[in-house]
Parts: structure tokens; sequence; C-alpha cells
């Protein structure tokens, strides 16, 4: 385009750039299965869902921890299931090789799943 | 040869202009355009094989300054980039089914354009800030000496929580206020929050080209009041966000 498009800018332009570039790129992102990789393909696209909703249970249990609606002896029980939660997922990760970068889908134009 | 269609315009009274203006533009990879007319409506298109569209930054740019070339005379509903119809009578037939859509979608972007807003902050120290801001309310009371480590846990992971609420309290507080001041002006838009740790905003507004001054003055406003947010407005552009109909 020839014409100037900006027509606000406070932030550094680079650094605005760079990370509309991390938004672009996508392709780390994208689910990739084929028949070489279907174990590993497979195994994101799973452990990504799993993620999902422990992320989405440990948001509700820290909801009704804060209205103060659990006892001691519940908020023990969900610390522990919780902890157990995080751990086997940080197992699981290392066994497929994923990082928590990976644990991700882009949804084109709704943004990433997490 | 297919048609490769860029935009849909409704049709000019002076029959030479639209004519005029198409034969000083290229499209894309340098193609010809032509109008393929239907009543009132004007669909801009050029000859491709579609088997040779390469979805490049190049080909990309080719297709947007058609939209945009044509934007700056015409009420337009831009095309996604790589729209292809077999053949200039496919198209009319295709208006055809589509007329009352792409007539209100024409009606709804008439005389406006489309601007967009870029919220980016430095997530860290904005976390940081409101955490100083929250004081007591975020960190829990010092963690005692016979406390568990599952409610330890538990209580990290309030912390976390809590900031997080804060945050989303935060965002939201800044999208009330642009919606206030788009209301004021009468625009349409679309914004979405949290889009990355640095993207905090990301909205589209759909506002009268005359009031582009007074958004600009709005948006510095905004600046002003969060100095710690990095604000990027651009625009005019075509109405990329706001065609709302699936062609039929």
């Amino acid at each position: 385009m020839s014409e100037n498009k900006i027509l606000f800018n406070t932030g550094s332009f680079d650094e605005i750039s760079g990370e509309i570039g991390n938004l672009a790129t996508i392709e780390d992102s994208k689910l990739k299965l084929t028949p070489d990789n279907a174990d590993s393909g497979l195994a994101k696209l799973v452990l990504t869902l799993v993620e999902l909703i422990r992320k989405l249970v440990e948001k509700q249990a820290m909801r009704r921890v804060d209205g103060g609606s659990l006892t001691d002896e519940e908020i023990e029980r969900l610390g522990e299931t919780l902890m157990k939660l995080e751990m086997k997922m940080d197992e699981l990760k290392k066994h497929f090789n994923l990082t928590d970068r990976d644990l991700n889908i882009n949804l084109g134009p709704l943004g990433d799943l997490m | 040869m297919e048609k490769l269609i860029y935009a849909i315009l409704s049709q000019d009274k002076n029959a030479g202009r639209l004519t005029s203006l198409l034969s000083g533009i290229k499209g894309m990879s340098s193609a010809s355009l032509e109008e393929v007319c239907l009543d009132d409506i004007t669909v801009v298109t050029s000859d491709v094989n579609k088997a040779d569209i390469v979805a490049s930054k190049s080909t990309a740019l080719d297709f947007a300054r058609v939209i945009e070339t044509l934007s700056q005379q015409y009420t337009l509903l831009p095309m996604r980039f790589g729209s292809v119809m077999e053949s200039a009578g496919a198209i009319k037939k295709m208006v055809e089914r589509n007329r009352a859509e792409i007539v209100q979608n024409l009606r709804n972007v008439e005389g406006r354009y489309e601007f967009g807003l870029k919220i980016f902050c430095d997530s860290e120290k904005l976390m940081a800030e409101l955490k100083e801001k929250a004081g007591n309310t975020i960190t829990l009371q010092a963690p005692e000496p016979n406390v568990s480590v599952f409610r330890d846990y538990v209580n990290r992971k309030l912390s976390e929580h809590r900031l997080e609420e804060m945050l989303v309290h935060y965002v939201d507080a800044i999208i009330a206020e642009i919606t206030a001041t788009l209301t004021a002006l009468n625009a349409v838009q679309k914004i979405k929050k949290m889009v990355s740790p640095a993207m905090i905003i990301d909205a589209v507004f759909l506002i009268e080209a005359s009031l582009k001054d007074e958004l600009v003055s709005s948006i510095a406003g905004l600046q002003e009041k969060y100095p710690s947010l990095n604000l990027m407005m651009t625009g005019p552009w075509p109405p990329y966000n706001f065609v709302d109909f699936t062609v039929k």
C-alpha cells in the first residue's frame, strides 16, 4: 500500500511488528498429522484437549476457593488432586517430547485455543 | 481460464468511470481487470488459472492493492483472497442468488471505512503494576509454617488466578472506554481481548471517513490515560471485517 496506514502509534515499530509477526506465525500451532508422525500428532491433539480441560477445572476450582464455599479439608484434597494432575501432565509432556507451547491449537480467525 | 473476484460494488451511474479506473490498475500477477455487471451490481475480476494461484506476499499485496484503490472511490465488499469462479456467467448467477445479502451489506458499509486498533503491553510489567496496585488482595497471608504442600499449592494457584482476573477486569475497563467513544461516533465494532500476552486488545471499527480525526484524538486521549500501554491505530481500510454473508 502506498499510503501510510498507521494513524497513531506510541510503541516501538520494530517491537510491534515483531509481535504481529509472532501472531502471524501460526505454523507451530497447526496440527500436522502425517503417516510418519501419527503417534506424536495424535498425542499432541489429545494432550492439548486434556490440558484445556485441566485448566478449566483448575479455574473453576480457584473460583470456588475464592468464593469461600470449601472447607479446609476440601481445599486440602483439591490441592492434592490439582497438583497430581499437573505432575501427571508434566510426565506425559516429557514422554511425548512436548512443551507448553506445543499444547495449543490455532483456530484461525478465532485465535489460539488457549 | 477462470475468474478471480476482487470486490463487489454498486454499479456506477457513470458507466465509463469504473472502466477507466480499472484500465489504470493491474490485478494479481499483472492481469487486466474486468467488470462483470448484473443490473445494479458490478463484480471486479481478472482472468486466472486457479491452479496457478500462489498465496505469497506479493500476490496478496497485488490483490489488496486493487481493493484498496477501488475503495477510495466506491463503496465495496472486498472478497477473500483466492475467490475464484469458473466464468462470468457463474458470477452473474452467484450475484442473482445472493442479491439481497449483497445489497444489504453494501448499504451497511456505505460511506464508511474500517479502522484497526491494537493495544500492546509489556505483560510482565503490567502484571507487576497490577499486583502492586492490588496489594494484599492478591497475595494471601504469609505462609504458615505448618501449612501442607497441597494447601501451599492451592494458595499459589489462587494468587495466579486473582492476578489473571485483575488483568481481565483491567482490559474490560479499557474496552468499556473504547466502546463508549465508538458509540458516540456511531461506529460498528468488533473487539477481541487477550489475543496474546503482549496484545491485550485487537479491535476493528467501521466508521464514517469524516470522523477519522475525531477517532484519532479519542485514541490519543486513551493513550494519555494509559501511558504504560502502546496503542496502534491503522486505517482507513476497506471493510474487510464487516462483510457479513456467506456466498450461496
